[in-house]
């Protein structure tokens, strides 16, 4: 087998919104050798984006062209994005802080694990974070939005059909404000102003961010170096050391080589899924269960959250596609204390709480109540009669907490091209969370219909979703080696040169979205990373 | 996120590859069609069609750029395309084969039924009768569907422009505008009225 070698400080495998938060603060603030090595392809370009948005309207087609590899998939659920900027290509921007009980579910409320790290401590790397991205969201009121500063940007403004549900909401007795984005509402870092295209999936003008915006400018400055197209497939160590020596990949145009990239320092930056999957594909010598494996725990507890959602009618006039990717959010139920919880109360139960526009119940339909077709006037006639009042969709996230047993591991049967087997998902609860599910989503059931009857309304559908959603975990933080695969920096406890960033770092799901607490850990990481190498100068 | 751009997420692909464009849909993309040019929708007939199941009020002219555009957009459409993934599946799913010869044999067959019946050509036929063969071969969906879901071309057309944020326009009386770009500013003020 031929072999190329590439050297530099730092490697980072994956080229998602985490490899971009660490490459760039990593190489703003230190004289630093970075490369980062991504398995799949370079993004759709901006130029190309307002007619991959045009398609994706009129047929529904992926605006994101090649942004998956075929034969590099998973048993389970797992989101297939492999591609520059990585799954935060097409997210909906959507960036809350989880809360500060987040982090203490042991010492709150005698569940689960704590963090190594508390809120107060990842506050300034959440400010950092929404400074690299470009938050703009409003200050929720206190105790229920805590932050050390404000927001990079003001608020996306709410539509006029936001105001209206803000009016019933709040009067129902429950805060709401703004959700914070990612989307600029002033100029930021070089990206334009939102324009409330409303398909934030593919943003065709660059005010939402997306990761591939940072790697074009650091490769346009000569500040890394980027490898697409180059999968990763194991890691390897220093004879008789723990310390990794090299990232064994392949180029997909160019399979019969082996590109081994050197570095001082590997950072692990593959999401929640391909990240564990690498360092248990990596199994050698003493580490038959996978590199930075001591603790068994490489691939288990992967967490996330599901979601109670309804639709409910109200007696009043909405217009809903006026901005549909904005929303309202409240924390209200999801800070109870020992005292008692503003929404909730004692104990330990918690949810987010969000409000969209909606035109469920509201498009133009072909037949009427009676079965009779609706053609020609029928249908306009139809459809004005029934938007006379409008409708309005909430969903709550719940905290899951995940078991042991909420696994990634190998599925020796299923390989890729190279041989390579791929990850199987399994999503488990732990006891605890599978005790109170019941009753969390009936706590739910309860506000949705009080919300209901306040509005004069009615409530026309309501559902779980039984898919975890903003998936982590599978390298959980910790303190002690024995329960936790990497440590509050996201340093390996096995090997000291390599650092796992992000998503799989995370202890639990919390019960907001969660790639700005992502990027907040991996800016945190960043800095420890960073202290290895001399200031940048200037 | 938008709930509704989730459910899109998670739904668009089952929706649309699912989609059966009618019993006589080729089981493959032709491309003998497509080089001959048959992919073009007699527009005689289209127009026929369209004054029966677009809205009057949106005039001669107005039928006549909807069916330009639906023309438009069925000579673009891309049989068997990838569609739109996101999160909570890992499944890749592809659009359906090409929707236009069954579109096109469906014109035909009103033509044929308005001959058989009345001795004229579809297009010729005053609108209660164009209307009657029409309900008789369109089909029983209790929902609309997207146009690339509609069994039957005449649907797909309606659907077509029912999707377009000027139908929603036109419906609420008032510059909605879904899916357009335009400023933030202007967000929470009223829409002003469609004139």
């Amino acid at each position: 087998m031929k072999r190329r070698i590439e050297e530099a400080d730092v490697a980072i495998i994956g080229g998602g919104i985490t490899a971009a938060m660490v490459a760039e603060k990593l190489t703003d603030e230190h004289d630093v050798d970075v490369v980062v090595i991504e398995a799949g392809a370079r993004a759709v370009p901006l130029e190309a984006r307002r007619e991959r948005r045009r398609r994706y309207i009129d047929y529904g087609e992926n605006p994101w062209t090649d942004d998956h590899i075929g034969d590099q998939s998973a048993e389970g659920i797992m989101s297939r994005s492999m591609v520059v900027g990585g799954q935060a290509l097409h997210w909906g921007g959507t960036t809350p802080r989880f809360t500060p009980e987040d982090f203490r579910l042991r010492s709150l409320f005698g569940i689960h694990e704590d963090w190594p790290i508390e809120y107060e401590t990842l506050d300034p790397y959440y400010q950092e974070a929404e400074e690299r991205i470009g938050v703009a969201g409003e200050q929720g009121p206190d105790p229920l939005d805590p932050r050390g500063t404000p927001y990079p940007m003001p608020p996306l403004p709410l539509s006029w059909t936001l105001e209206r549900l803000r009016e019933w909401v709040t009067g129902a007795g429950i805060p709401v404000w703004t959700n914070p984005q990612s989307k600029n509402t002033r100029p930021w870092r070089g990206r334009p102003v939102c324009q409330r295209c409303d398909t934030c999936n593919i943003c065709p003008t660059g005010a939402k961010y997306t990761p591939d915006y940072t790697f074009g400018q650091l490769e346009s400055q000569g500040r890394i170096r980027l490898h697409p197209h180059t999968l990763v497939r194991r890691l390897e160590l220093e004879a008789g050391r723990s310390r990794i020596h090299a990232a064994v990949a392949r180029h997909y145009d160019d399979p019969e080589q082996d590109v081994v990239y050197r570095a001082g320092t590997f950072v692990l930056a593959a999401g929640y899924t391909w990240s564990p999957h690498l360092l248990l594909l990596s199994r050698q010598g003493r580490w038959a269960n996978g590199l930075a494996n001591s603790s068994g725990l490489v691939g288990a507890y992967m967490t996330g959250h599901r979601s109670v959602s309804t639709i409910i009618e109200l007696p009043v006039r909405l217009l809903p596609g006026m901005f549909s990717n904005h929303s309202l959010i409240s924390k209200y139920f999801q800070r109870p204390t020992e005292e008692g919880g503003p929404g909730l109360g004692r104990g330990f139960m918690r949810y987010d709480f969000r409000v969209w526009e909606s035109n469920t119940a509201r498009r133009p339909r072909l037949r009427d109540d009676r079965g009779a077709l609706l053609l020609g006037d029928d249908v306009l006639a139809d459809w004005r009669a029934r938007t006379a009042t409008g409708t309005t969709r909430l969903r709550c996230y719940y905290d899951v907490l995940p078991d042991r047993n909420s696994r990634v591991v190998l599925a020796e049967r299923s390989r890729n091209r190279f041989g390579d087997p791929l990850p199987r998902l399994e999503f488990r609860d732990a006891p605890v969370s599978t005790d109170l599910r019941g009753a969390t989503e009936e706590s739910i059931r309860g506000v949705f219909g009080r919300l209901a009857a306040a509005g004069g309304g009615r409530i026309l559908q309501t559902s779980v979703d039984q898919v975890q959603d903003h998936p982590g975990g599978g390298c959980r933080m910790g303190d002690d080696p024995d329960t936790s695969v990497v440590d509050g920096w996201g340093r390996s406890h096995d090997h000291d040169n390599l650092f796992v960033v992000g998503a799989p770092t995370m202890v639990s799901g919390g019960c907001n979205n969660g790639t700005l607490t992502f990027c907040a850990l991996s800016v945190r990481s960043a800095e420890e990373i960073g202290r290895a190498f001399p200031e940048r100068a200037g | 996120m938008s709930p509704d751009r989730r459910t899109f997420l998670k739904t668009t692909g089952a929706a649309v590859s699912g989609a059966a464009v009618g019993a006589c849909t080729p089981q493959s993309p032709s491309a003998d069609a497509e080089a001959s040019g048959d992919r073009i929708l007699d527009e005689a007939l289209l127009r026929a069609v369209a004054e029966v199941v677009l809205p009057a009020e949106l005039g001669t002219t107005g039928h006549e750029q909807v069916v330009l555009a639906f023309q438009g957009w069925a000579r673009s459409y891309q049989p068997v395309a990838e569609l739109n993934h996101g999160y909570g599946t890992s499944e890749i799913r592809y659009g359906p084969p090409d929707v236009v010869p069954a579109w096109q044999a469906q014109l035909r067959a009103l033509d044929l039924e308005a001959t058989k019946r009345h001795a004229a050509g579809f297009a010729s036929l005053e609108a209660s009768l164009r209307d009657q063969i029409l309900r008789r071969q369109v089909d029983d969906s209790p929902e609309m569907p997207g146009p690339l879901r509609a069994h039957h071309v005449a649907v797909a057309l309606l659907s077509f422009w029912l999707s377009s944020p000027e139908a929603t326009d036109r419906c609420y009386g008032v510059r909605v505008g879904p899916r357009t770009c335009r400023s933030i500013e202007s967000a929470p003020d009223e829409p002003d009225g469609v004139t």
